[in-house]
């Protein structure tokens, strides 16, 4: 059952524009949502909310219309937006004791629950959390509202290594029973590598690709080669980088040229992602 | 919408500006412009209130939870409102007080139902002019501020004015005999307060609508 289904999104800002975005994520998986700072992450997940308007497309949550059942979707989505920074000098009891009363399912019993697990103390004030007690703070709220859809926006970045892994399991233990569903942006891959099923990557305000990560990967391979080859094979390359022994570049697979002494590889979804952005700004410099 | 309501008072508005209200004890002051003693209510709570909610992200943390945006507006306008009858109320215990402390009235408007009826026109105006152009941006809060406070404040002046130089319109505002104008004074201004904060929540919401956040 689809969870969240994004259709043909777009929105035009005078120097960015949002350019058909459509993506769908099951129920009971992570999706992992990348791109470069500025690629249209955030854009994306506040015009899902509808902070943001879209100028067009649809977008429904377990499968109603978004726009026309908001009240009742917004209480069934677990949502962070650039960290917990709302309220910063006041006490976590203080914020949940007014988060509560909005949503209908709210379970007490589960907030109790989720502040010993994650071992936060409801007596701090926001602005005393670090970031991934604020990460937690967030999944607590939305935990204890019995969200199904969790929104989140860089939950990773500003973590520790060990906060970042910490929280990362953490996300696979939410969508074990199969009721939740997780679409959490970064740009940091190896997030991706370790717990996501899915993978949105967008490039200046473009979907490149919505697949399984393995699917992804195979999508595309790192080819290396020397001087002479680069000219014959450039036109298939979505990017590349030259050095002194030849080049390496990034295809995809199906272009993958035969009868050439090149060595093909798997890439890594950071590389995937380099060569991308490396085709936007060559693109741009061959405009200008 | 309630929801939204307890918010403002528990999380967004600090209990110090209820203060403010107590500071229409200047009503105290004999032959005084009382409108003064309201003026402090746009002149210390709003600015200070509204500077607070954008450093506390106030209105990205309304906007997230299962509420309109509409609502977000409205429970920011009522709660305004509501601080502003607050601040009436208490100038109507020192308005009483000072009946009896001078009898003989004063040189400017004295504090009775006309009084409060340009008080009502003038938090009115304030309302007007502010809360649509504040939620233009949602986000600054220094002109649109400062414009609402000097239209109010010119609102005032000019009643007093022409209480000072139109004899006889002291008269009618102030003179027992001409109770019924009084009051008329009074319900006019309550009228013009429903209707200018309903434009004033109409025109701010639709304009909130329209922001991308």
């Amino acid at each position: 059952m689809d969870m969240l289904k994004v259709t043909n999104l777009n929105k035009r800002y005078e120097k960015f524009h949002l350019k058909d975005v459509s993506f769908t994520l099951d129920k009971g998986y992570i999706m992992g949502f990348i791109g470069a700072n500025g690629a249209g992450k955030t854009t994306t997940l506040k015009s899902i909310l509808g902070l943001v308007h879209a100028d067009s497309g649809e977008i429904s949550v377990l499968g109603n219309d978004f726009a026309q059942n908001e009240m009742a979707l917004k209480q069934q989505i677990g949502f962070m937006f650039g960290g917990v920074d709302y309220y910063a000098k006041q006490r976590m009891s203080a914020v949940t004791d007014v988060v509560r009363r909005f949503y209908q399912t709210w379970d007490d019993a589960e907030y109790q629950r989720c502040l010993k697990k994650f071992d936060l103390d409801e007596n701090k004030k926001i602005e005393e959390l670090s970031d991934g007690m604020k990460v937690k703070y967030a999944l607590t709220l939305a935990l204890s509202h019995k969200a199904e859809l969790f929104l989140l926006d860089e939950p990773t970045s500003g973590l520790d290594p060990v906060a970042r892994d910490e929280l990362l399991e953490l996300f696979q233990e939410l969508i074990e029973d199969g009721d939740r569903s997780i679409l959490f942006s970064t740009h940091i891959t190896s997030d991706l590598e370790k717990c996501a099923d899915f993978i949105t990557y967008i490039e200046n305000g473009r979907i490149v690709a919505s697949e399984t990560k393995d699917d992804l990967i195979a999508m595309y391979r790192i080819v290396k080669g020397a001087k002479n080859e680069l000219e014959r094979i450039r036109p298939n390359l979505i990017s590349y980088k030259k050095h002194s022994f030849g080049f390496t570049g990034l295809i995809k697979t199906d272009n993958l040229p035969g009868g050439m002494d090149l060595v093909a590889e798997a890439p890594t979804l950071e590389e995937i992602m380099i060569y991308h952005a490396k085709k936007e700004a060559d693109n741009e410099t061959a405009v200008i | 919408m309630k929801q939204l309501l307890y918010k403002e008072f528990k999380l967004a508005i600090n209990p110090l500006y209820y203060l403010v209200a107590l500071l229409s004890a200047l009503i105290l002051i004999p032959n005084w412009p009382y409108f003064i003693a309201l003026m402090y209510f746009f002149f210390i709570a709003v600015p200070n209130i509204f500077a607070t909610g954008k450093a506390s992200g106030d209105i990205s943390f309304s906007v997230m939870m299962p509420v309109r945006k509409r609502d977000v507006v409205g429970s920011r306008i009522l709660s305004i409102i509501i601080i502003e009858l607050l601040q009436l109320v208490a100038a109507g215990v020192f308005a009483l007080i000072n009946s009896v402390m001078y009898p003989g009235g004063s040189n400017l408007l004295d504090p009775n139902f006309a009084f409060f009826g340009f008080a009502f026109i003038m938090y009115a105006v304030f309302n007007v002019i502010f809360f649509p152009m504040f939620y233009k941006t949602a986000y600054k809060v220094g002109i649109p501020v400062i414009l609402a406070m000097v239209v109010a404040v010119v609102f005032a002046a000019v009643v007093e004015t022409v209480v000072i130089l139109v004899p006889a319109v002291q008269v009618v505002l102030e003179a027992p005999q001409y109770i019924g104008v009084q009051l008329g004074v009074l319900a006019a201004g309550v009228v013009i307060f429903i209707i200018a904060n309903y434009v004033a929540y109409k025109a701010s919401a639709k304009r909130f609508e329209r922001l991308d956040l």
